[in-house]
């Protein structure tokens, strides 16, 4: 078949990995004239050497790459054909494609596939942003949701860039950097009766009570802090954090229920007073009024046990040793330590006056060790020291009860004297509050375990304590 | 006509001796073969109680063929036994009372509760692990052949199969490449005539199996499953051949599966008739006898085999029941190896 | 530093490997005498011996077998299928056999399989298929995609230096046209650390092998629109680099995957699912996939444009996110 048209003569695909060839040797010169399958020239490429066929009958009308050149697969190398000597740069534009092997592997070549724009259209998976949307403004996505409920904005008041209006990330983070724009979302004190539910944080009792039901509702989440006029924020410890944990979680745990019972400390008192220069000369140690009431309240859980207990599951844990947690408050308010004092059961007066002088210094000092605060079975808190006379303590987690010791005052009470007549005498008195998880411990069960307790006390027995 | 050569039976204690067993050698495979047997005799009790999950799966009439293999190995040659072959596991060393722990799923057996019932081997014993895609072992054992050739050591590889797994294509794969290279492996074809519940005539149209070893280049040889010392010996010469670079064999061991497929199989489609010959010859008895009448073995030397055996078993299936069962929490370890996985003595 | 094609990087480390290491050996069909169907094992029968470099007959299931066997004997085998396609032929082996053995019978199977993959050639339906995702399904399988020649190289180290079974998927398509400067000494590249291939802030692209190219230059077509463009070569997909990707999707918080393999149950399935389990609340768009359809690969060139997702159509889709 002799051609009228030019026809290209390309650089051949040969393997599907091979990307270039290069020209050995041509067997045509330009004017020859070739036939159809004739060899034209030789190639050399990585894979293999082989002979070109020509694709066409006629002549050869322009060389294009010479020998020893080195081109990518699909590169035109000769033109046959066509108006002689004319340039092969432009193929008749409707030429019917010719049907040889090599222009079947051009548009494989990386090149040609990339310059052909129009030709395919794009693959079959297209993105799938939502064109449904008709209000971009009113859609926000996760990220926007998220930065929007940190840092309190409204994202109403952004203005958005994205489809639709659709306020994205970058508009949100802009409108925050540039700054809250003037007084809106600035929380309103007291007296404003609120006009847009603010989430910025309100102390917790202030709007409530007198705000009418605003008709929209507030954000749910509390809002992470943007501090107010007037206000320093300041980052929680872990210990705080951990401390806030815990007493929630606490709450949400036990039926807690908290009984008071008043004591006598009248013969404690005595005896200490008796004890405390001998104590602290023999042995540098304080017998200390939390000494005595560990003691009594260690003698008193023999007969009571599940008050030292645990719930465990669906099991009731009863448990052969007191491991007796000590609350110890750390300066300034700084958190709330307690360590444990292990197998308190086999410790006399002494014994736990020492204990306790030890976790208590420990823990001001950091010097405990994580074994020191774990295992707890009963806990003693003593904010008697600073003069409450009555508490409501928080269970520690997973014990059942907690004893509060509050203040050793001396109170006018109504006693017998030893005729069994009622008269009014000065006593040393001391409330004590016991909050227990009433899922274990029912009311009597509780209050018999503080009557012994109170008892213990109040009849302090030298001996065997 | 059958290509392959059929083996002859073996004679006397003469004969035995020339294939290097002595008479020690053949009262500890006695025990062996015993050992084997009342495992899988418990299992099936421990299956029908409830104490093994899964299926359960025996070799009974298959238990001499597989000491037999066994006993023929080298210390340092290699195998692929299947799931009708715990004489090999037994023959090799692994110790019952792990074999019960790996019926039941404890973290004793071999694969510590990975995998169940006879898929288990001990690396430690030269022994690789069976997957139930049968005889996808064969192209493995294989492998293990070519890195012996490739190091040049003198070390042989076995591989089991059933005359069922020898229509799958892995079985022609692994031969071929065997032929082609020579390789030191044995191939044991367990010919025990049912695949599940499908005959031997729907399964290969050849005479014996056998027969196609030509076809791969190498000797094909059919023998009785049931004649522990003509196993013995044609495995014997076979790895021994392999050894010296005479490349593979395939020994094609005919039995009969005395049971079904699996425990939960009555095998009515076996013609009763073919049981009730087969029984005939059943490999321990026929072993038991051999020793009788060649080897001398005594009454009191069977009773003190037997009660040594049975307190072994006793012993071992105690042992495996106080094997923890395996912590859920580990489920996931193992799914990739480590780097301290490699530090065996195969990898040095 | 040399200039070195993808190919050349393969064959180097490969090479190396075999010279530092008498455990590892070749076995593929027609990889010795002919140096294999891509000339990556040229030259090897000749330094390293024939039991060394072992031309197998046609038997995939044989190749894989025997190699899972001689690992257990403490051999280091590197198979090669001469395409990844053929792979199929062996899944058992791979699957059954070699990726549960660990965690059945505690034995390691440190074997690499090497699996020229991908299309672009008019390589039909049976020479041009990207199945790593099958793979990648497999527990116990690891699974490697280098897309650069310094990657190629440190990552079949890596690979043979593996406990396990690893899938390393070369492609075709980078074979010869990708060259960069690889280092002449050994090292490996770690499995599971994704590479960041471009630096950018309002989109991410995920992706790897060939797809990273595809990826770059749609980014490059972008940057005249001012649109900043991230692109993260995972590298390896399994273990693939969660944390890189959730990295880069916080940063950015519009993701696109890109992956020549097909759509449905592809790996890029695995990846948008973890984003929107983990990185939701940090999204600004949808997680865009765009892939090979749900089709066998195509031979007609027309087709097989239209199959493997072309810079044009990844460019459209990360405009459009850009723009979401």
């Amino acid at each position: 078949m002799a051609v009228t048209g030019a026809i290209e003569v390309v650089m051949p695909q040969m393997g599907v990995s091979v990307s270039e060839g290069t020209i050995t040797k041509w067997l045509k010169q330009e004017g020859d004239q070739v036939e159809a399958d004739e060899a034209l020239l030789e190639i050399s490429t990585d894979k293999v050497d082989t002979e070109v066929p020509s694709p066409a009958s006629g002549v050869v009308s322009q060389i294009l790459v010479q020998e020893g050149e080195t081109v990518d697969v699909g590169t035109t190398l000769a033109v046959i054909g066509g108006e002689a000597g004319g340039p092969a740069a432009a193929p008749e534009p409707e030429a019917p494609e010719p049907a040889t092997p090599e222009a079947v592997a051009e548009p494989s070549a990386v090149s040609s596939a990339e310059a052909d724009v129009e030709a395919a259209p794009p693959p079959a998976a297209e993105p799938t942003p939502s064109d449904a949307q008709q209000d971009g403004k009113s859609f926000v996505s996760p990220v926007v949701a998220r930065i929007a409920a940190e840092h309190g904005v409204n994202v109403s008041s952004v203005t958005g860039t994205g489809r639709g209006g659709r306020v994205t990330k970058k508009d949100i983070l802009k409108f925050i950097e540039s700054g809250p724009p003037a007084a809106p979302p600035a929380p309103p004190k007291e007296e404003a009766p609120a006009p847009a539910p603010a989430p910025a944080p309100a102390p917790v009792e202030a709007a409530p009570v007198e705000a009418p039901a605003a008709p929209a509702a507030p954000p749910p989440e509390p809002v992470p802090a943007m501090a107010g006029a007037g206000e320093i924020l300041e980052p929680m410890t872990a210990m705080r954090r951990g401390i806030a944990e815990h007493m929630r979680r606490s709450l949400d745990t036990s039926a807690h229920v908290t009984t008071v019972f008043e004591v006598d400390m009248s013969k404690v008192v005595a005896i200490r007073n008796k004890l405390k220069p001998e104590y602290e000369r023999s042995y540098g140690v304080n017998p200390t009024y939390l000494a005595f009431i560990s003691r009594a309240t260690i003698e008193a859980i023999k007969n009571w046990p599940w008050v030292n207990g645990e719930i465990r599951g669906e099991q009731i844990v009863r448990k052969q040793y007191v491991n007796l947690g000590i609350a110890v408050a750390l300066e300034g308010g700084k958190g709330l330590i307690v360590p444990v004092i292990k197998n308190a059961e086999a410790l006399n007066l002494l014994g736990l006056g020492r204990a306790i002088a030890d976790v208590a210094d420990r823990a001001r000092n950091k010097k405990l060790t994580p074994d020191d605060v774990q295992g707890g079975s009963f806990t003693i808190t003593n904010p008697g020291g600073w003069g409450a006379i009555i508490g409501t303590p928080i269970i520690s987690q997973p014990q059942v009860a907690i004893l509060d010791v509050e203040a050793l005052v001396k109170r006018p009470v109504v006693v017998q004297d030893d005729r069994g007549s009622d008269v009014i005498a000065i006593r040393s008195m001391m409330n004590l509050c016991l909050s227990y998880d009433h899922r274990l411990v029912d009311g009597a069960y509780g209050a018999q375990f503080m009557k012994e307790l109170r008892e213990n006390l109040e009849t302090w027995d030298e001996v065997s304590y | 006509m059958a290509i392959a050569r059929e083996a002859e039976p073996v004679g006397s204690l003469r004969e035995v001796r020339e294939a290097g067993l002595d008479r020690e050698d053949l009262l500890g495979i006695y025990r062996t073969l015993l050992i084997t047997r009342g495992i899988e005799e418990r299992g099936h009790i421990l299956y029908k109680q409830g104490k093994i999950p899964g299926s359960f799966y025996t070799g009974r009439g298959n238990e001499a063929a597989s000491v037999a293999v066994a006993t023929a190995m080298g210390p340092d040659d290699v195998g692929t036994p299947l799931h009708r072959d715990m004489g090999v596991h037994v023959t090799r060393g692994v110790e019952p009372w792990r074999i019960f722990a790996q019926y039941m799923g404890r973290i004793d057996g071999p694969t510590r509760g990975r995998d169940g019932n006879v898929h288990m081997a001990d690396a430690k014993l030269g022994l690789i692990a069976m997957v139930s895609h049968l005889p996808a072992m064969l192209p493995v054992a294989v492998g293990c052949a070519l890195a012996f050739r490739i190091r040049e050591e003198k070390r042989v590889a076995v591989a089991w199969y059933g005359e069922g797994a020898s229509a799958r294509g892995d079985c022609h794969e692994g031969m071929n490449f065997a032929g082609v290279r020579r390789l030191p492996v044995v191939f044991i074809c367990d010919n025990n005539q049912w695949a599940y519940s499908t005959p031997t005539h729907l399964e290969y149209a050849c005479e014996t199996l056998a027969d196609r070893a030509q076809a791969y280049g190498f000797e094909g040889v059919v023998v009785d499953g049931t004649d522990l010392l003509a196993v013995y010996r044609e495995t014997k010469r076979a790895i021994e051949k392999a050894r010296e670079g005479g490349g593979p064999t395939l020994i094609e061991s005919l039995t009969l599966r005395m049971e079904g497929h699996a425990v939960h199989d009555d095998a009515f489609y076996v013609p009763k008739e073919m049981f009730e010959e087969w029984a005939k010859s059943d490999p321990l008895e026929r072993f038991r006898t051999w020793l009788r009448e060649n080897a001398d073995l005594t009454d009191d030397e069977e009773e003190e085999i037997g009660a040594g055996v049975k307190k072994t078993l006793n012993d071992a299936l105690v042992r495996a029941e106080e094997s923890p069962l395996p912590e859920p929490e580990s489920l996931t370890e193992g799914v990739f190896a480590t780097p301290e996985d490699l530090d065996t003595p195969h990898h040095k | 530093m040399p200039e070195r094609t993808y190919l050349q990087a393969i064959s180097d480390g490969l090479r190396q490997e075999m010279r530092r290491d008498k455990r590892v050996f070749v076995i593929g069909e027609d990889v010795g005498v002919y140096g294999g169907a891509f000339k990556v094992t040229l030259g090897f029968q000749e330094e390293f011996g024939s039991w060394r470099v072992i031309d197998s007959p046609l038997s995939e299931t044989a190749i894989i077998g025997s190699c899972t066997g001689a690992a257990i004997m403490g051999m280091r085998p590197v198979a090669e299928m001469q395409f990844a396609d053929f792979i199929s032929c062996a899944w058992d082996q791979l699957v059954t056999v070699a990726a549960k053995q660990r965690f059945r019978a505690g034995t390691p199977i440190p074997i690499v399989v090497r699996l020229p993959s991908g299309g672009g050639f008019s390589g039909g339906p049976f020479h041009s298929q990207n199945p790593e995702s099958s793979f990648a399904h497999i527990p116990g399988l690891k699974v490697v995609c280098p897309a650069t020649p310094e990657d190629a190289k440190g990552l079949l180290v890596s690979a043979i230096e593996d406990p396990n079974p690893v899938l390393y998927f070369e492609h075709k398509h980078l074979y010869r046209r990708i060259k960069a400067e690889v280092p002449d000494e050994r090292y490996t590249i770690p499995f599971g650390k994704a590479r960041v291939h471009r630096e950018g802030e309002d989109v991410t692209v995920v992706t790897w092998g060939a797809m990273v190219y595809t990826a770059d230059d749609a980014a490059k077509e972008l940057e005249g629109d001012g649109i900043s463009v991230e692109i993260l070569d995972l590298r390896t997909i399994i273990p693939w680099d969660k944390q890189a990707v959730l990295e880069s999707a916080q940063k950015t918080s519009k993701v696109l995957v890109l992956h020549e393999d097909t759509r449905t149950g592809g790996f890029g399935a695995e990846i948008a699912a973890t984003i929107a389990e983990e990185a939701f609340e940090h999204l600004d768009a949808p997680i865009v996939r765009i892939t090979a359809p749900d089709s066998p690969v195509p031979f007609s060139p027309q087709l097989e444009k239209a199959y493997i997702p072309q810079v044009e159509g990844v460019a459209a889709g990360l405009r459009e996110l850009a723009e979401y």
